[in-house]
């Protein structure tokens, strides 16, 4: 009896599962072994001399070897991420500490606030292209009324161009900061709160030595979440700078992306996304690790 | 932390904040109603005569209402998809041992990888396959993508319906199917709308599969919008137009999941 109702959860578990394992084996399995292999080849689009010969792992010792521009694009992304995720920590951290009691219309306040995240960044990117166009642009225009810009464009400044993507991103991400630092903040008890209030912490203490400590583990798991997104922006630099003006905003899926199907150097293009998935599989471990431990999953 | 405040003062930085947030978005949508004179005014127009030219233009004109059902029918195969295969995958995961578990979960894990490494294999497969012009290779790029988030989040709502139910469900005969789909399913519905959504709205928004795996009359919405940025001036009445039409349901759909953004964002790992 016992044995029978084993055998028949046995056979509706692997039921349960074929279709996963048939699906990942057909768009990840595959696609992967065949970007293998063409990773090994001179595989140019627009070279038509060099089609499809075998070249060992030539592309790799370029692209590791002597290819300054994708050390570059490493040390952008790195950069990008190391700008943008703290500010958006903070930021997101002080706006869930400020919105983090019951007020009248809070459901509301929080899908406004959410508005940058959810909507495509293809339309973020357009409206912040509009807002930052020389002269009718929006902001480009009260700024420059207050005296804060140059007559320069933005995006044809290798330090503005930057900077104002990581501003975007900001402004895109920090609603995501917020909602789930919201959502640890409602989870801390209330009883260690009232009791340190009442032996006379003020609200800093309270806030440093009781609510950060609590919320540490979910603060981890935001920022690497944050940390492995950011590292991966690129439709709103796709729309606003297109990686340029030369290659002052090519971060690494920029760059990917420019050599593979702007450049049609697909060999050379399959072996860097090779080593991006190699790299991802390392931070993905690390990430699970980090998290399972930290939210118990 | 009961702390007193005068809740006008209190509400100051708070509209300050809004102000940030919305100003963009409500720019765009002012500009879709404007004229081209009033689009590049300097200084900037905030008072107007507002047309519908601009939605006219691209709906009618561009054949933007084929992008928008390129969009839809993508959005809605790709959900349908993962949806099913995902929702699947994740009761084996929440209810049974599934051997070598770890190692699919992992492999599941691949949506944190970068989507470029992953669009380059695809099109090296459909340009092989000589499936470019087709739809099929954006819906299955999304739907992969997207797995993860079902499969993950399905599984911490599965993990929230108690044994107990299920139990009594065998007590009284059930096969496992039967549990599944008579009782832990229905008891899941409510989440499992909010996962469709969350996948829906993921896919409508993405732009790089759809850049890469599909061409001419098949491009989504997405992809058309940059298009309107042309060499000789952006469009940008129209821009402002199909921005609003891609980004409303959008709006609408995140109003309706807002009880499960947090998890839904966050692959189901923090339950808001």
């Amino acid at each position: 009896m016992i044995n029978a109702q084993a055998r028949l959860s046995n056979r509706f578990m692997w039921m349960c599962m074929a279709p996963v394992i048939a699906f990942l084996v057909v768009v990840s399995l595959a696609p992967t072994i065949v970007a293998i292999i063409d990773s090994l080849r001179e595989l140019s689009l627009t070279v038509f001399t060099k089609r499809g010969d075998f070249v060992g792992l030539e592309n790799y010792r370029d692209l590791l070897g002597d290819d300054a521009k994708f050390a570059t694009a490493i040390w952008k992304s790195a950069m990008f991420v190391l700008v943008v995720v703290p500010f958006e920590f903070v930021i997101g951290l002080a706006i869930a500490l400020y919105i983090n009691h019951e007020f009248a219309g809070r459901r509301l306040l929080i899908t406004l606030l959410m508005l940058p995240t959810m909507i495509a960044p293809v339309v973020v990117g357009m409206m912040w292209r509009y807002l930052l166009m020389p002269s009718f642009g929006l902001l480009t225009h009260y700024l420059q009324q207050q005296g804060f810009l140059a007559e320069t464009t933005i995006f044809s400044n290798e330090f503005t161009a930057f900077a104002a993507l990581m501003i975007i991103d900001i402004w895109e991400w920090t609603p995501f900061m917020m909602l789930i630092m919201l959502a640890g903040l409602t989870a801390v008890p209330q009883e260690p709160i009232e009791a340190a209030s009442l032996d006379g912490a003020n609200w800093w203490q309270v806030l440093c030595h009781v609510q950060l400590p609590f919320l540490r583990p979910l603060i981890i798991f935001a920022i690497m979440f944050r940390a492995i997104e950011a590292s991966k922006v690129f439709d709103t630099i796709y729309i606003l700078t297109g990686g340029g003006p030369g290659n002052a905003t090519e971060t690494i899926a920029v760059f990917a992306f420019r050599t593979t199907f702007i450049k049609w150097d697909l060999g050379y293009g399959a072996a860097i996304c090779l080593v991006l998935t190699f790299f991802s599989l390392i931070v993905a471990a690390l990430f699970y690790k980090v998290t399972s431990g930290a939210q118990g999953r | 932390m009961k702390r007193r405040h005068n809740p006008f003062l209190w509400a100051v930085p708070l509209a300050a904040l809004l102000f940030v947030v919305l100003i963009p978005y409500l720019w765009i949508i002012l500009a879709s109603f404007k004229h081209r004179a009033d689009l590049l005014s300097v200084p900037p127009k905030w008072i107007f005569s507002p047309s519908l030219e601009n939605y006219r233009q691209i709906l009618v004109e561009k054949g933007f209402d084929q992008y928008l059902l390129n969009s839809l029918t993508v959005g809605f195969s790709s959900t349908a998809l993962a949806v099913t295969v995902g929702t699947l995958a994740a009761y084996a995961f929440s209810r049974f041992k599934v051997p070598a578990g770890n190692h699919i979960f992992y492999i599941l894990a691949t949506r944190l990888g970068p989507p470029v490494a992953y669009a380059l294999p695809m099109y090296l497969v459909f340009f092989k396959l000589g499936l470019l012009n087709l739809q099929v290779g954006v819906i299955l790029a999304h739907a992969t993508f997207n797995l993860v988030l079902v499969v993950w989040m399905m599984k911490s709502f599965f993990d929230d319906v108690p044994r107990e139910i299920e139990e009594a469900a065998y007590l009284d005969g059930c096969t496992p199917f039967q549990v599944f789909w008579l009782v832990s399913l229905p008891l899941t519905l409510p989440g499992l709308v909010t996962v469709s959504i969350f996948v829906f709205i993921f896919s409508w928004n993405e732009l790089l599969f759809a850049l890469i795996l599909s061409a001419g009359e098949m491009r989504t919405m997405t992809v058309m919008i940059p298009s309107l940025v042309l060499h000789t001036g952006t469009l940008w009445g129209q821009v402002a137009a199909a921005s609003v039409v891609q980004s409303l349901p959008v709006l609408i759909f995140t109003f309706f999941i807002q009880k499960h953004l947090v998890r839904g964002l966050t692959f189901g790992a923090v339950k808001g």
